[in-house]
């Protein structure tokens, strides 16, 4: 390969190329997550705290299965899968009618309730420790390619075109089809949609239900491209999962798609310069700092409460 | 006439029946648990005294004026940071440096609130836990000071010297005088508050809380009074940040992990948000309970997790004021329920 540099902005970007690649790979993973936030958060109003807590569970599940039994190795990949599903539709239908009125900030410590339930079991079925390590490497990990000098795993790959089609399918979803519109509906008004007929907890359900799938196949990605199963750490990813989410101010799918992707970019970057290195993980908390900002920069008081 | 008069003295009885209660507590913490409980125990009670601290500022954050703040234990860690650095840098008094401190945690924690001024509920909330996530990645790689040179005073080859922890008052070196040391200053942070909340400030944070628009309406300054309580809950939080760090010796960022800020507003919600008492609880449940279970009763403190989010879940379903007010409800009713099974079993006896 030629060696040549393309400076712009000061900036060699063919020294950076490997490192926009990862970023890229690493970005679909926090857009994945975003989306799924996002799509939860319209239609029911939840901010998932959970979502990290259900998607390791359900890679404990798949390891579990992967290792201790000789079933096929997509069935513990599925099981993942359905894991997040049914987990998530049992929490919407038993706490979702319950939390419906309820302030936003309070649905949210309910998830909370979730995640610490869910960690507890996990701490308690599966303990981590010491130099024991826990890894799910899927299949499609050992499928390397070279793309403009770096590395990236089929996984890697998969999980960046998997935000792009959910980020597409769900655009679609809500537009075209009857249950998307009446999403759409509950996002603006709960109690309207119900007067106007529209079977509410079906609806709500159903969008427990996607974000559910979204959460066990981001838990079995996340898992692979974590290079352990730490379910603490994977618990908690939940925290700087949620910055493509509110760079998209838990409205847009397309901005978080983006946020995702440019938290990813930035974070791979920052990677080979010595002054902000340590500093990359930042890289969520602060673009979605900056963003919640620059969105709130027009607040007036408003009487209602779902106001930002 | 007759309610004019009656009220006087309701009102007093209800004074003097909290500070009864507050004077028992306060013995009950300064001269019964450290003449009957060992090393151990009364380490955890100093860190429960810290930890009542920080709740009470989510007490007065999101219980008094409404806004939720996620980043609670970032400031803690900040006052910490700061007081360890300046107990390297400065010989100063042990309260000097806890006010000094204090007032630069305060600093902070307003620089932080005064862009979130812009937000509310859900977003103002997440902003400080993205604020939180942000300096917990800050602290971890400028570490804790540990008598390096320069504006961080790290170094990765401390002296002996340098290795020398947090100088505790001189009145209070041994762990039990510190624990005792601790509770005094924590109990002057509640009363501080406690202060705040019965006065003008309280009142203007009670009408912000019940409605923006109509506090604007009625006069009340809404910036001046949000900034106030950031400020008053991040000195009282940065003043708790310097007792930790002596308390500690030497801080390590290990012990200030983001999530922790979630799982005490968790607990500040089980002890009950509206009341400085269900801080207390709040102190108690996150840090005295996991020391009960595993090193006392060698339970697998991972189920203290489950109970925890059972217990969340619960507050926030059916009983949204906490233990504080739920517990003593309960109790009368489990005794009414007892006395009336009492009187009915023997009522029977004596008929038949």
């Amino acid at each position: 390969m030629v060696n040549f540099a393309l400076t712009v902005f000061g900036v060699d970007w063919v020294f950076l190329k490997p490192y926009i690649v990862l970023g890229l790979a690493l970005g679909g993973v926090y857009a994945l997550s975003g989306v799924g936030v996002v799509v939860l958060y319209q239609a029911t109003g939840v901010l998932n705290l959970a979502f990290g807590a259900i998607g390791a569970a359900g890679a404990l599940i798949a390891y579990y299965f992967v290792n201790h039994t000789s079933l096929p190795h997509w069935f513990a990949y599925l099981a993942c899968i359905v894991f997040g599903a049914v987990v998530n539709v049992a929490y919407g239908m038993v706490f979702g009618p319950a939390f419906a009125g309820r302030d936003p900030l309070v649905k949210m410590m309910g998830t909370l309730a979730l995640a610490l339930i869910l960690l507890g079991v996990m701490a308690w079925r599966a303990p981590a420790g010491g130099a024991f390590v826990r890894v799910l490497q899927l299949p499609t990990s050992n499928d390397r390619y070279a793309v403009f000098g770096a590395v990236v795993t089929l996984t890697q790959i998969i999980a960046l075109v998997f935000a792009f089609v959910l980020t597409i399918g769900t655009t679609a979803f809500l537009r075209l089809t009857k249950i998307g519109t009446a999403m759409r509906a509950l996002a603006s008004d709960r109690e309207i949609t119900a007067t106007l007929g529209v079977p509410v907890r079906r609806v709500e359900l159903a969008a427990w239900l996607g974000s559910g799938l979204v959460c066990g196949g981001a838990g079995l990605l996340l898992a692979d491209l974590f290079t352990s199963l730490d379910y603490t750490a994977l618990t908690f990813l939940v925290i700087s999962s949620l910055a493509a989410a509110l760079i998209g101010r838990l409205r847009s799918l397309w901005v978080t798609l983006a946020g995702g992707l440019a938290v990813g970019f930035f974070q791979a970057v920052a990677t080979p310069y010595a002054s902000i290195t340590n500093y990359r993980t930042a890289a969520p908390f602060v673009l979605a700092i900056v963003a919640l900002l620059y969105l709130g920069r027009h607040r007036t008081v408003t009487l209602s409460r779902t106001a930002g | 006439m007759l309610k004019n008069d009656l009220l006087p003295a309701s009102v007093a009885r209800g004074v003097i029946g909290r500070s009864a209660a507050v004077v028992a507590f306060l013995v009950l913490a300064l001269v019964v648990f450290p003449a009957t409980l060992g090393g151990d125990w009364i380490k955890t009670l100093t860190s429960v005294a810290i930890y009542a601290v920080v709740a009470a500022g989510l007490v007065t954050l999101y219980g008094r004026v409404g806004m939720i703040s996620l980043g609670q234990i970032a400031l803690l860690a900040i006052g910490t940071w700061t007081a360890t650095r300046l107990s390297y840098a400065t010989s100063l008094p042990f309260p000097v440096l806890l006010l000094v401190t204090g007032a630069i945690t305060c600093v902070v924690g307003v620089l932080i609130g005064l862009p979130a001024l812009r937000l509310s509920g859900l977003y103002l909330a997440l902003i400080t836990l993205m604020a939180a996530g942000a300096v917990n990645v800050v602290l971890t790689t400028i570490n804790f000071p540990n008598g390096g040179k320069g504006f961080v005073g790290h170094t990765a080859t401390p002296s002996l010297e340098g290795l020398k922890p947090v100088t505790r008052p001189g009145m209070a070196v041994g762990d039990t005088a510190y624990y005792r040391y601790t509770v005094v200053v924590c109990a002057i942070m509640f009363l501080l508050i406690a202060v705040h909340f019965a006065t003008k400030p309280g009142r203007a944070w009670a009408s912000i809380r019940e409605s923006e628009p109509a506090a604007l309406a009625a006069g009340v300054n809404i910036i001046r009074y949000k900034l106030w309580a950031f400020a008053l809950a991040s000195f009282t939080t940065g003043v708790a940040g310097g007792l930790f760090a002596a308390q500690l010796g030497q801080p390590t960022a290990f012990g200030f992990p983001t999530q922790d800020s979630l799982t005490l507003l968790a607990a500040a919600l089980i002890g009950g948000i509206y009341s400085l008492w269900g801080a207390v609880i709040a102190g108690a449940f996150s840090q005295l309970a996991p020391f009960i279970f595993q090193a006392q009763w060698g339970v697998d403190p991972n189920f203290l997790l489950i109970i925890f989010g059972v217990g969340l879940m619960q507050v926030l379903l059916t009983a949204p004021r906490g233990i504080v007010v739920q517990m003593p409800k309960d109790i009368l009713s489990l005794a009414r329920l007892g006395a009336n099974l009492f009187w009915r079993v023997t009522g029977r006896r004596g008929t038949g």
